[in-house]
């Protein structure tokens, strides 16, 4: 019996998949980055849609955004997300009244499909109690959703938010080892959507993963221009070039065949060269 | 002069190191992500197990069956490399009392690794620390006399084992257990993408850098030199290659290049572009923040490599 790096997972947009030579390797955990518009969401929401037309379940983390309008915004592309499922985390205004334990959130959050987003007795409810998140609780709900439902894809929108709401809980560090480990563990494809990393600072998703594609967004000649790279792939090779996106009404589509023009190169280098 | 060096098994860098690395001390293997750390690593224990010595792979980043995995693309018979998953388990934020890491978890082969991951026991996750792990290293050392070692990352065990309070003299202390242990060790560290000397660079006993960029034809790979205690080396960047049997670096440059001087690489096509760059660090900086020249799309030799400010360290002989 070999172990193999074959199995891929596909994002569901052909040109990054080339990109990656056939996709992501299954049961491991990567990183998506990119500046704010740049696309991370909608390529989530994307790699999501193509797991439950495959057949698969799968599970998006809301934190920066409720449900519902991630719902809508998605809903603008003409995709059937209903069936992705969706767990709100998304903090409520601040109650500053009776708190409630870490593990007692766990058993609170609710999880609905995309389909029926929407405010509920029960999330009001529970927001009112207004209960911290944290990296901590938030392996703690996964453990209890997981427990119940075998997902074979997460996404995680997003770790930077989710790393500012547990700022007070001490070691967030060894928490998202934890986090990422316990992904795996469980079999999951995740991807674990992050601001662009500041190039003076090292943090630690960005060494634990096992790989990371970049979203770029610039402004050429007064239009936007997107781009994306694969900054690292742990255990397969990858195309180093980046390579023109394109977000269209119909979602992300990349061209892997394609050069992104020189003007844009040379911005990227000096944007990688001497940081953001 | 030091006679018996530790060769890394990776060709051309020990040409760079003059031989290879001076046995029972410890060195780091720095740079950002995708460089290359692992695999270098991985090929220095190689090296090590194909002359039969007995080597240990001590991972911390990632989990053994994946390292496994990633190294399977090269087609290297890793089997009788030692390994100890020092990766920690998932936290169960309880406060129920863990259990030693040492009695749960053993130094074994890469051939017993098999393709799922390590779960997390039902039971307690075992609590990993930094003095276990030294513990461990210490008895697996007494029982066996293992002559090369690789750490994965240092960063992790930074990160995640080491109080941030007591992270200088705690790093300390583990480079000195290192070296009471009479073990050529490598060690390596992730660094971001603009960096500064950090504290391991200054414990350790040479710094071998990866680095990679972009220039008009796509993605370039470079190793450095950066310190090397006791050995005179090359200072020079050198191009590298990661193909699929392992990683390769070209000695062989043309030194036309060495006289031009920095001010005239400068004025480059379409430097116009470019932001100031950032001020200089204490030491010297990793070239991917230079200003690369904009190559021509012909094919150029790598000798069009910017030459690299000069660290001069050459300490010649020994002490």
């Amino acid at each position: 019996m070999k172990p193999s790096t074959d199995e891929r997972v596909s994002t569901g947009i052909p040109g990054i998949d080339d990109m990656l030579k056939g996709g992501l390797i299954s049961g491991r955990p990567y990183v998506v980055s990119g500046t704010t518009g740049s696309g991370k969401t909608i390529l989530a929401v994307q790699f999501l849609h193509q797991g439950v037309k495959q057949g698969e379940r799968a599970l998006l983390v809301a934190i920066d955004e409720p449900p519902q309008e991630i719902r809508e915004n998605v809903r603008a592309l003409g995709w059937d997300v209903g069936k992705i499922r969706i767990l709100d985390v998304h903090p409520a205004a601040k109650a500053y009244s009776k708190r409630v334990s870490v593990v007692e959130v766990a058993a609170q959050r609710s999880v609905g499909s995309l389909r029926d987003a929407g405010p509920s007795a029960k999330t009001e409810a529970m927001k009112a109690a207004s209960p911290d998140v944290s990296v901590q609780s938030l392996q703690l709900m996964l453990k209890q959703e997981l427990h119940e439902i075998k997902y074979s894809r997460v996404v995680i929108d997003s770790l930077t938010s989710l790393k500012k709401l547990s700022e007070s809980m001490g070691d967030t560090n060894s928490s998202i080892m934890s986090l990422l480990r316990y992904l795996s563990e469980s079999g999951v494809t995740s991807l674990i959507i992050t601001d662009l990393p500041d190039p003076t600072e090292l943090e630690p998703e960005m060494f634990i993963c096992r790989g990371e594609i970049r979203l770029h967004k610039r402004m050429v000649a007064n239009r936007i221009d997107r781009c994306v790279t694969i900054e690292k792939l742990r255990g397969s090779p990858h195309d180093p070039m980046p390579r023109p996106m394109n977000i269209s009404d119909t979602g992300i589509s990349v061209d892997s065949k394609k050069k992104i023009p020189k003007a844009s190169l040379r911005m990227l280098q000096a944007f990688t060269q001497y940081g953001r | 002069m030091i006679k018996d060096k530790v060769k890394t098994g990776v060709p051309g860098l020990d040409d760079m190191l003059e031989g290879g690395l001076i046995p029972g001390r410890a060195y780091v293997v720095s740079g950002t992500s995708g460089t290359g750390k692992t695999s270098l690593a991985m090929q220095f224990l190689l090296e090590g197990a194909r002359s039969g010595e007995r080597v240990v792979y001590v991972s911390i980043d990632e989990p053994p069956n994946e390292v496994k995995q990633n190294m399977g693309t090269f087609g290297w018979d890793i089997g009788r490399i030692q390994v100890f998953d020092a990766t920690p388990d998932v936290m169960n934020y309880d406060k129920t009392p863990v259990r030693d890491v040492s009695t749960e978890r053993k130094v074994v082969y890469f051939s017993d690794i098999g393709p799922e991951i390590r779960q997390t026991s039902d039971r307690n996750p075992v609590d990993m620390t930094i003095s276990t792990l030294q513990e461990i290293l210490k008895q697996e050392m007494r029982a066996r006399k293992y002559s090369r070692i690789v750490v994965d990352s240092l960063t992790s065990l930074r990160y995640f084992y080491i109080k941030t309070s007591e992270e200088n003299t705690t790093l300390m202390s583990f480079f000195r257990l290192l070296s009471d242990l009479g073990v050529t060790a490598l060690l390596t560290v992730q660094l971001p993408e603009i960096s500064k000397p950090d504290v391991e660079v200054h414990v350790a006993r040479g710094d071998i850098r990866l680095h990679k960029w972009f220039d008009g034809r796509g993605l370039m790979r470079g190793i450095t030199v950066e310190k090397y205690r006791g050995s005179s080396h090359d200072n020079r960047l050198r191009t590298m290659k990661i193909s699929s049997v392992g990683i390769d670096v070209k000695t062989q440059s043309p030194e036309k290049r060495e006289e031009v001087s920095e001010e005239e690489e400068q004025p480059v096509e379409g430097s116009t572009d470019l932001p100031d760059p950032p001020p200089p660090s204490d030491e010297a900086p990793a070239p991917p923040a230079e200003p690369m020249p904009v190559q021509p799309n012909d094919q150029s030799p790598p000798a069009e490599l910017p030459p690299k400010p000069v660290e001069q360290h050459k300490e010649g002989g020994g002490i």
